[in-house]
């Protein structure tokens, strides 16, 4: 087992031959959330704020998941089990508690760092009828600009960096909910009220993204942009399989170059993101190697450094 | 086997006759039409063997397929789609209807999937990964078509190998049991009937022999007679009645005593 070498190998020696490969995820998970919080720690104002606000995002998809499953009634201990574990915050389990998002809002995501992005974007109408991934569009779209905002406070090389990454993260989403959206109920208003405030491609580029009905058009917008265009070079017409894959090589690069510099936080966003990166690799290798695929491996195997 | 070809016990008359024979024709043109059917199952059996052998290696490849798009939406949008989908379902929205079908006069049930309803989850991984959604959604939708298609194959085919052995079950018992013990029932009413023709004629054999004896006799007495009388004439003629010097003789033989000749 090549994983034994590496730092990964006392989490996996204790578990039984055959390893699955679920198991090795979730065992790279634990270690990653035990370094996470070792840091945390060991950190102070404002970097352990920084540090927090790396996980709201998988804070955010964990209450969209315990909320939808509590609106379909599912046990909520399966729910919590199934949680990310880098987006565990204390008062989790009583969201199952909540009958309507208005309850929901006020006895539980009031307390959390969540609630700014509940309230700035959704009213409790909204709320009631909103379609979950519209909502965890939603949210996640205000996390973002809420980032962007602190980062923007803390100046410095931290700004620099965090806001290119950051930009490079909005466009990427609005890329990707142009191109997924194509053909659903998702009108082009409510598209582009998901796109943030910022990066390169506001406001023009989100202007000329929302009307697009195809994905060759998301392809002439994006070639404005130098940037992107390289991306999208890389794609022959009309595929779009492995978009994702040159966007996760993308911002990989970009991460990688946030080390470059010192003395800036960003670096442990990025090393948290590579670290992810890392996981998915792992995975991805795993899987391909139990289901005797070993031929895709390099397929999608995104290599860092 | 002991009583293979034993016979019904029957009381051998005409009436009897006829009546077995209709049963042995009846038995017989039964016997050939169980035989086409069993023919014709057992044909349809092979198609359906060979049809189930295929769709089982192309289920095969097409379940290596679906899981191996799973694995790409999960690397592309995170392992918690899993989860986010699964809390999404409500309903099922691909179902599974059951309808029989007639083959050769044996009903085999065969399922059919249809979609009912819409599922919500279009906006899956709206940020990331929607298009590998979609891809594995159609990729399992796939394996589920090939999957039903599978299940009603192998549920008509016990259902056939059922139907066939008992139908040849029936042949065999016609050709092996019914239809000898019905000829053989025939045979001996047959030789009953003839049995009986052949006493009755025996009988009127013999009756006829008495009676030309008897008439033989009767023609000898009338000639004896006849031919006595002609002598009577003519003695009596020359004054003697033999007869009745015949009878005295023989009669005082035996009477008197007194009388010596």
């Amino acid at each position: 087992m090549h994983l034994s070498a590496t730092e990964y190998g006392p989490y996996l020696q204790n578990e039984p031959s055959p390893l699955h490969t679920t198991t090795i995820v979730e065992k790279c998970t634990l270690k990653l959330v035990e370094d996470y919080k070792h840091m945390l720690c060991q950190a102070t104002e404002p970097l352990s704020t920084f540090l927090e606000y790396i996980t709201y995002g998988h804070m955010i998809d964990n209450v969209v998941l315990i909320v939808t499953g509590t609106l379909h009634e599912r046990d909520v201990q399966e729910l919590l089990e199934k949680c990310h574990p880098l987006g565990m915050f204390d008062s989790i389990a009583t969201l199952a508690v909540a009958q309507n998002m208005r309850e929901l809002y006020r006895l539980v995501l009031v307390d959390t760092p969540l609630a700014p992005y509940f309230s700035e974007c959704i009213t409790s109408e909204d709320l009631d009828d909103m379609n979950i991934e519209i909502m965890r569009n939603t949210l996640y779209k205000a996390y973002l600009e809420d980032f962007y905002r602190f980062c923007q406070k803390l100046g410095g090389a931290t700004a620099e960096i965090m806001s290119d990454l950051l930009s490079f993260e909005a466009d990427r989403r609005a890329v990707n909910i142009s191109i997924n959206s194509i053909g659903t109920e998702l009108t082009r208003d409510d598209r582009k009220k998901l796109y943030s405030n910022f990066g390169l491609l506001h406001p023009y580029g989100h202007e000329e993204l929302a009307v697009c009905e195809d994905i060759d058009q998301v392809r002439g917008v994006m070639e404005k942009y130098p940037p992107y265009q390289s991306i999208f070079s890389k794609l022959s017409y009309g595929e779009s399989q492995m978009l994702d894959k040159a966007f996760y090589e993308e911002e990989v690069k970009r991460l990688c170059l946030a080390f470059e510099q010192q003395f800036h936080y960003g670096v442990f966003f990025a090393y948290m993101r590579l670290r992810e990166q890392e996981i998915r690799n792992l995975m991805w290798i795993s899987e391909c190697v139990a289901q005797n695929q070993k031929s895709r491996v390099h397929d999608s195997v995104v290599f860092i450094f | 086997m002991a009583g293979q070809s034993q016979r019904l016990n029957v009381v051998p008359t005409v009436t009897m006759l006829g009546a077995m024979k209709a049963r042995l024709v009846g038995a017989t043109r039964g016997h050939a039409l169980l035989k086409k059917k069993s023919d014709a199952l057992t044909m349809q059996f092979r198609q359906i063997l060979k049809k189930i052998v295929s769709t089982k290696e192309s289920m095969g490849e097409i379940m290596k397929t679906s899981s191996f798009a799973l694995t790409e939406v999960k690397y592309v949008a995170g392992d918690s789609i899993k989860h986010s989908v699964l809390e999404n379902v409500k309903t099922a929205s691909l179902k599974v209807r059951s309808k029989q079908e007639n083959i050769a006069g044996v009903k085999l049930p065969k399922f059919e999937y249809f979609t009912e309803g819409e599922t919500k989850n279009d906006l899956t991984g709206l940020a990331r990964g929607g298009q590998q959604v979609q891809q594995c959604r159609a990729a399992y939708v796939k394996a589920i078509e090939v999957l039903v298609e599978l299940a009603s194959l192998q549920t008509s085919f016990l259902t056939l190998d059922a139907a066939i052995k008992t139908t040849n079950r029936r042949v065999n018992a016609l050709e092996n049991v019914v239809k000898p013990r019905l000829e053989n029932t025939i045979i001996y009413i047959k030789a009953e009937l003839d049995e009986l023709e052949r006493e009755d004629f025996f009988r009127l054999k013999k009756i006829q022999g008495y009676k030309k004896r008897a008439l033989e006799r009767q023609q000898a007495a009338a000639k004896q007679f006849s031919v006595e009388q002609s002598a009577e004439k003519v003695s009596l003629q020359k004054g003697i009645s033999i007869s009745s010097a015949h009878n005295f003789l023989s009669a005082a033989a035996h009477k008197d005593e007194d009388i010596i000749f």
